[in-house]
């Protein structure tokens, strides 16, 4: 089941790329222009992949291996499409080069063709503008939000460019397709058509520039488990105005009465607005996502949270004690950003199992080798990180020189950007 | 992941100039096509060459042998070969959707010039 899980997206991806690459394969023509043409149908092969690894469903991400796992391929399948598509109109104006530079200026020039060549720049002009909005991340969400779907744009003109040249065949299926992923995401997911009915029965501050919200449902609840993610938008309540926009917050709580609680740290313009949360504001809940803590052996467990990445960790001691011993080091940068840490000292003096270590680190890095356990008393455990990116890359790095091995090292970065 | 897009930015920008540059500086090369002894083909002539490998073409009153370039053509072969051994030029001004071919597409087209048709001959 783990291989099926870890071979779908890379199988996924090879069928969307190779099946087009056959169909179109050329025949008798020159080196360059079979390149440019393998070019273009493969990037528009992985195109279509990186359309199916952006939908949010819940299914899909337990076949695909987790939404964490479906967006890092997005990324990855995206930019590999855009390098082929670079390439592209460069291989065929080459072909030209030998006859002449000028027929080969006037194979790439949209200015001297018709208007497939034209869709064609315009595709790549819009794709290399979302990308380049992708990666400004000084963006305000919405702004960055909304470039991105330039990308959605890309791709929709970049297969009428195909239509223009008369190549109707495996175009108008993939148009279809394409037009499917872009139409569901919008409507299911962004529009929130996929997302269950809640709202906002408490909201407690539980450290600086962090607060905790309880959510009632008003319908069928999510299906969720420790470890667990969701997307959630806020809309409005008595005095609050929420900003609408769905963003990933790990579960801190699953009640026995269907409530759950989500932990909500202000780091963009959306969660500081969320800061000042007050019961009786609807909300949509989508999911829930991820397999962080799931299938955990039965193997003694070091856990290490960094700030917020606490929440999965609280979430599943809340739901009782421990069965395997386990070390919980949380890290945070000050006693006012420590998150529940005096619950987690309730939670550990009656778990004999449960031993924490919490720590403030100060604005600088831990120094980690004093904070993890040495080799020996380290063989035999799984590992579980959450935390910001910088600090999980230098624990994976501190524990791999500790022998631990990569497949007992699990890890989320929440990042959804 | 934004290395890999600024590098391959850059470098595409950097090649597209280098062709735009090349065809302003290069010296053309020299046309391939002789025209000085023009060629006169009948209808009939031309009809013969109705084929894949064998294709010519009428446009505006010349003729071209267009079997080396069909396979380059981007349009699938069914909708090109039905115009081979036949007067074309209604399908090449309007590519059958009533929209002419380009600038570009005109000057490829010279390339294979074979002669011209013959008027009102059969």
């Amino acid at each position: 089941m783990f291989l099926l899980r870890w071979l779908s997206i890379p199988l996924l991806v090879l069928l969307a790329t190779a099946g087009p690459v056959y169909w179109a394969f050329p025949e008798g023509l020159s080196p360059a222009r079979s390149l440019g043409i393998v070019l273009g149908w493969a990037g528009c092969g992985l195109l279509l992949a990186s359309l199916l690894l952006m939908l949010r469903e819940t299914w899909l991400s337990r076949w695909l291996g987790g939404l964490e796992r479906m967006y890092q391929w997005h990324h990855r399948v995206g930019m590999a499409a855009y390098v082929l598509l670079l390439a592209h109109p460069l291989a065929l104006a080459a072909d030209a080069w030998p006859a002449s530079p000028v027929l080969a200026w006037q194979t790439l020039s949209p200015f001297t063709q018709g208007w497939p060549v034209r869709l064609g720049w315009l595709s790549l002009l819009l794709l290399m503008l979302g990308l380049a909005a992708t990666f400004a991340t000084g963006l305000p969400y919405r702004s960055w939000r909304w470039l991105h779907v330039s990308l959605g744009v890309g791709v929709l003109v970049g297969l009428w460019h195909l239509l223009q040249l008369g190549i109707e065949e495996p175009v108008l299926p993939i148009l279809a397709l394409a037009a499917l992923f872009l139409g569901w995401r919008i409507l299911r997911e962004d529009s929130g058509l996929a997302a269950r009915p809640y709202i906002v029965q408490s909201a407690a501050p539980v450290a600086d520039a962090m607060v905790e919200i309880t959510l009632k449902p008003l319908a069928e609840p999510i299906a969720v488990t420790a470890g667990q993610f969701v997307l959630v938008a806020f809309f409005a309540g008595p005095t609050f105005r929420g900003c609408g926009e769905f963003h990933p917050f790990t579960v801190s709580s699953m009640g026995a009465d269907r409530e759950i609680r989500v932990g909500v740290k202000a780091l963009g313009d959306c969660t500081r607005r969320i800061q000042g949360m007050e019961p009786g504001v609807l909300a949509r809940v989508h999911g829930a996502f991820g397999t962080f803590l799931a299938e955990r052996p039965a193997a003694p467990q070091l856990w290490l949270a960094g700030g917020i990445g606490i929440t999965p960790f609280l979430a599943l001691l809340r739901t009782g004690p421990l069965s395997q011993e386990t070390t919980l080091v949380y890290l945070y940068r000050a006693e006012a950003d420590a998150a529940f840490l005096q619950e987690l000292r309730a939670l550990a003096e009656q778990d004999p199992q449960l031993s924490l270590q919490a720590l403030a680190t100060g604005n600088d890095p831990p120094n980690l080798d004093s904070l993890l356990p040495a080799t020996r008393e380290l063989a035999g455990h799984e590992c579980y990180l959450c935390g910001p990116p910088g600090m999980l890359a230098a624990v994976r790095q501190s524990l791999h020189e500790r022998g631990i091995k990569p497949r007992h090292i699990h890890f989320e970065n929440f990042g959804f950007r | 992941m934004r290395k890999l897009y600024l590098s391959t930015t850059v470098i595409f920008w950097l090649l597209v100039s280098a062709f735009w540059a090349s065809s302003l500086w290069l010296p053309p090369a020299e046309e391939s096509v002789a025209v000085a002894a023009e060629k006169v083909i009948s209808r009939t002539e031309l009809a013969k060459h109705a084929l894949p490998d064998n294709c010519w073409m009428a446009i505006r009153g010349t003729v071209y042998d267009l079997s080396a370039y069909l396979p380059r053509h981007p349009s699938p072969p069914e909708i090109v070969l039905p115009w081979c051994g036949k007067e074309a030029t209604q399908a090449y001004d309007t590519k059958t959707k009533g929209r002419p071919h380009s600038a570009y597409a005109d000057e490829l087209l010279a390339r294979y010039r074979i002669g011209i048709l013959a008027a009102n001959k059969p």
